[in-house]
């Protein structure tokens, strides 16, 4: 009986060791991963010029808009009474959603243990900063006074005038601004060893400038012993600011009485929003970079089927929870929320949310197929896709309240965006491509310590899983 | 300013709002009375508006698209009810004239993220023109809508030469990017105050209207100190028993039981807008007498 | 001040440097202390390092204290800044909010916690001591390096000991 007893715990402790699908290969050396990435550091080829200038351009047409719209006023963006808010405001809400991508593969993975996330998650935490930088632009769009949007900032002046704490915008400046200043923290100090790779083996101006940032990393125990309790610890704190910061813009809209709006449910629809939107981002960006850099061994199919069962599994929460909010409001006593909601199924947008609900529900069944998510180009596309539905979502929250609220005589039923209103939206995707190809071409975008501990630990695992179940003899 | 301040008036500035007896004590509250049945939809009022607060004329596209100034409206209605009369199309349109109601929990006020609304003593939302920043968030609250945005910058084109000798001078001209709305002529009662205090005194009623109040040739629209128990607008509030702490008023109470028993007696007609949503708007509207054809 | 020289030996992994510690330490040689090896890594080792002996991290007492003055700062200057600066001059609102001043007193909590945490970081790896340039790009690649700072008279059985466990190289001044 002990012989029997002592099987199934020598078998419990093999599968710990076994290779799991998402493993990487133990063959590679630590040096060849080193060679692989600071490849992708190198002098950039003429396809890269061509997309930076290309994004350069529309990011500079998206400025011209910016600048037409600053020297006329807002009304040029065809705006209006009551829509006061149109895309702006909307794209804000989907750049800081998807910003949440990086907390969500380095914290929150990081604190599960999982693997799989240690090839992919820097250019998603560099994903997360910029996207809050591109959000950041919305907000001084969207003001009517850009030049006094200091306003919000509680700076001590004589006049006493402080912001007003009880406004969710001032609440959202906050936990934004926090937000944006942990990310970058977190994001350069998870950089440090892989920076001292970088100057290590530099020369000239480069060789200067990651030695100042990789802050005299020798590699020692203490440092390594520091480095670790810091990132565990940052990562603790950056998971419970990011689940407020969206909570808190989604409060923007639910501490409003407008029909549409007034839902509890708002912020953990809005989070489970930015989580979905931001694994959909990781997804295209993984297949871009993969390619691009030749990265095939480091971020292999199986870690994309991971993520796409991942973004699958918050894609249900967010239906859950979109369909409990249309629940909430059919079922519930205030007839002018049905009526909004009944506006947004059958009204001027009637369209765009269909087309919401189809490809942010029912998309995402395709990720349920493996011959679909192995598959690169479909998932390419269906993670574009995805986001679009996204983004379509927070159109959908924001105008149709305005354009069916509860007063009728301001009802309005023909309101669109104007090329303003489009060309600085799409100035923003140029502005964030812009600044995700500077970062990797200066900036390593897999994290080399991090897969060498991979490999490491897998060649141990290997070894330990031999001499538990020694190989029988040729 | 000061810790002072704060322990001395500490139950005032501790209570909710509104309270029953909010303004016993206080010298000024500014309310209205607007009475629909005599209102003709003439637009008398809305042009006086614009000439006593420096209201750009945006223009007819403009106001097609939306982005009009008006800071009070004119709405018109068709139809009684919700029927819409075949019979007779061009009877049973009703106006309605929409301003600022000066909500005493005013859902504009708390969103402001720099502190551009706020509520005065006297009863009025105030509107801060040199703090706003535009963020707009105060109109996207209001179930009213009655906040309107420059989107335009009207002062280097509404009024070229000579046009611009006719503007108030107790009004500021407002550049692109601030929210406005209706003051209830707060030049006026202010001049009128100090008027009054340099008397020793407080404003006696009548004495101070609104520019759309002066203007209406039907007098629909009633303003007054709703403090000062001796003045019409109080008196009218009285009579229709309309609180302006309540989210309900008799009006409606009454009419619910009156249909309950199968009677349709008229007798109150004072409601306000939208006040089950609890924003407590200082305008009371006079419900307009139906009779049962057209 | 007794002159110190530096000597730093390369390993090809993990187990080798270990046995490299133990027998340091056995050995007892006369003009080092364990406190002043260093182990040297590409990556972190917690078994590896964990045999120089009990080397704390008090990181997290810095984070604590940067979440309690986060949240003070966050409470004590929003809320009485709501009081004095905004309330007073338009009254019946409550002096202290408790949504909005909880978010922001939650938000420059996390924000203080994080400051003080890297603070506590970049102090204790201790950048501000340079205490020798000995180092060598190889252990950014893949080699585990075991750096010993000790009096000159006790190099010369430290190279013996480390050319015995298979030093890949040794470099440092005599």
């Amino acid at each position: 009986m002990n012989e029997a007893l002592l099987e199934e715990k020598d078998v419990a402790i093999e599968r710990r060791f076994e290779p799991k699908a998402q493993d990487i290969d133990d063959e590679i050396s630590w040096a060849q991963i080193n060679v692989d990435v600071l490849k992708s550091l190198e002098r950039p080829r003429l396809l890269y010029w061509v997309i930076f200038f290309g994004s350069l351009a529309i990011f500079m047409w998206g400025v011209y808009c910016e600048i037409y719209q600053y020297k006329n006023g807002l009304g040029s963006a065809d705006l209006e009474n009551p829509q006061v808010w149109g895309l702006y405001i909307a794209t804000f809400i989907f750049w800081i959603g998807m910003s949440h991508s990086g907390t969500l593969l380095s914290a929150i993975l990081l604190i599960m243990h999982a693997d799989w996330r240690k090839p992919i998650y820097r250019f998603a935490e560099a994903m997360t900063t910029f996207s809050l930088m591109t959000a950041g632009l919305f907000v001084l769009v969207h003001l009517g006074r850009v030049w006094q949007f200091y306003y919000v900032v509680a700076y001590p002046n004589e006049r006493w005038a402080w912001p007003n704490f009880s406004s969710p915008l001032v609440w959202d400046a906050t936990a934004i601004g926090s937000y944006l200043t942990t990310s970058v923290i977190f994001l350069f100090f998870g950089m440090i060893p892989d920076l001292a790779i970088c100057r290590d083996n530099a020369t000239g101006y480069r060789k200067t400038f990651y030695r100042v940032l990789s802050l005299g990393w020798r590699g020692t125990d203490r440092q390594w012993a520091n480095f670790r309790v810091t990132y565990l610890t940052l990562a603790c704190l950056l998971i419970p600011l990011a689940v407020s910061v969206h909570s808190i813009v989604a409060t923007d809209f639910a501490v409003s009485q407008q029909p549409g709006w007034h839902t509890t449910s708002f912020p953990p629809y809005f989070v489970a929003g930015a989580l979905y939107s931001g694994c959909a981002a990781i997804i295209t960006l993984f297949i871009v970079l993969r390619y691009t850099f030749r990265f095939e061994k480091y971020m292999t199919i199986p870690i994309l089927e991971k993520l796409c069962k991942l973004t699958f599994a918050i894609s249900m929460v967010w239906t859950y929870l979109n369909l409990i909010e249309y629940a909430a409001v059919w079922y519930g006593t205030d007839p002018i929320a049905k009526q909004a909601l009944i506006f947004r199924a059958t009204g001027t947008y009637a369209w765009w949310w269909w087309a919401m609900n189809f490809f942010a529900s029912v998309l995402p069944f395709t990720l349920t197929w493996k011959r679909l998510r192995t598959n690169i180009p479909i998932m390419l596309v269906v993670s574009v896709l995805l986001n679009f539905g996204m983004w379509d979502e927070r159109f959908m929250i924001v105008t149709p309240t305005f354009a069916h609220g509860y007063y009728p005589w301001t009802w309005t039923n023909g309101w669109w965006p104007n090329w303003v209103q489009l060309g600085i939206v799409m100035g923003s995707f140029g502005w964030f491509n812009m600044l995700f190809m500077l970062f990797c071409k200066i900036f390593p975008s897999v994290s080399m310590y991090e897969v060498k501990e991979m490999v490491y630990h897998r060649r141990v695992a290997r070894k330990t899983l031999q001499t538990l179940r020694p190989s029988p003899d040729p | 300013m000061s810790l002072d301040n704060l322990t001395s008036n500490w139950s005032k500035l501790r209570t909710r709002r509104p309270q029953p007896d909010q303004y016993q004590e206080a010298p000024y509250k500014w309310a209205m009375v607007i009475d629909l049945d005599a209102c003709t939809g003439c637009n008398a009022c809305t042009t006086a508006c614009y000439a006593e607060n420096n209201l750009p004329v945006v223009g007819k596209e403009r106001f097609l698209k939306g982005q009009a100034m008006h800071w009070l409206r004119i709405e018109r209605y068709w139809g009684e009810g919700t029927e819409f009369t075949q019979e007779f199309p061009e009877q049973g349109a009703q106006f309605l004239p929409m301003m600022c109601q000066q909500c005493e929990a005013a859902p504009c006020e708390i969103v402001c993220p720099v502190g551009a609304t706020h509520h005065t003593p006297d009863g009025l939302n105030s509107q801060v023109y040199n703090r706003c920043v535009g963020s707009r968030y105060c109109s996207a609250n209001c179930p009213y809508k009655v906040r309107y945005f420059n989107w335009f910058n009207y002062p280097e084109s509404a009024w070229p030469s000579p046009l611009e000798l006719q503007l108030n001078p107790d009004v500021t001209v407002r550049s692109k990017g601030v929210m406005e709305k209706c003051t209830f002529c707060v030049q006026r009662l202010t001049e009128a105050k100090s008027k009054a205090r340099t008397e020793k005194r407080t404003v006696r009623d009548g004495e101070v209207l609104t520019a759309c109040a002066q203007a209406c040739p039907t007098s629909a629209i009633h303003f007054g100190n709703l403090a000062d128990s001796s003045s019409e607008v109080h008196r009218m509030w009285k009579a229709q028993q309309v609180e302006l702490s309540a989210d309900k008023q008799k009006k409606d109470e009454e009419r619910e039981k009156d249909e309950a028993l199968g009677k349709t007696d008229e007798a109150l007609r004072g409601y306000r807008v939208l006040e089950d949503l609890r924003t407590y708007p200082s305008v009371v509207y006079l419900e307009r007498i139906r009779s049962s054809e057209a | 001040m007794k002159k110190r020289s530096h000597i730093l030996a390369l390993f090809a992994d993990f187990e080798e440097a270990a046995v490299t510690i133990a027998a340091l330490r056995e050995a007892s040689i006369p003009g080092f202390k364990m406190q002043d090896v260093t182990l040297k890594s590409p990556i972190d080792h917690p078994e590896c390092s964990a045999e120089l002996g009990q080397r704390p991290v008090y990181i997290q007492i810095f984070s604590l204290l940067g979440a309690i003055c986060g949240s003070g700062l966050g409470f004590l200057g929003i809320s009485s800044a709501q009081a004095n600066f905004l309330r007073q001059a338009r009254g019946f609102f409550p002096i202290v909010p408790i949504p909005p001043d909880m978010v922001i007193t939650y938000e420059l909590f996390i924000l203080g916690a994080v400051f003080f945490t890297i603070t506590a970081c970049l102090i204790m790896w201790r950048i501000y001591r340079v205490e020798t340039d000995l180092y060598d790009v190889q252990i950014s690649l893949d080699k585990i390096g075991i750096l010993v700072e000790a009096e000159p008279k006790a190099i010369a059985s430290l190279r013996e000991i480390f050319t015995s466990h298979h030093a890949l190289e040794i470099s440092g001044s005599v």
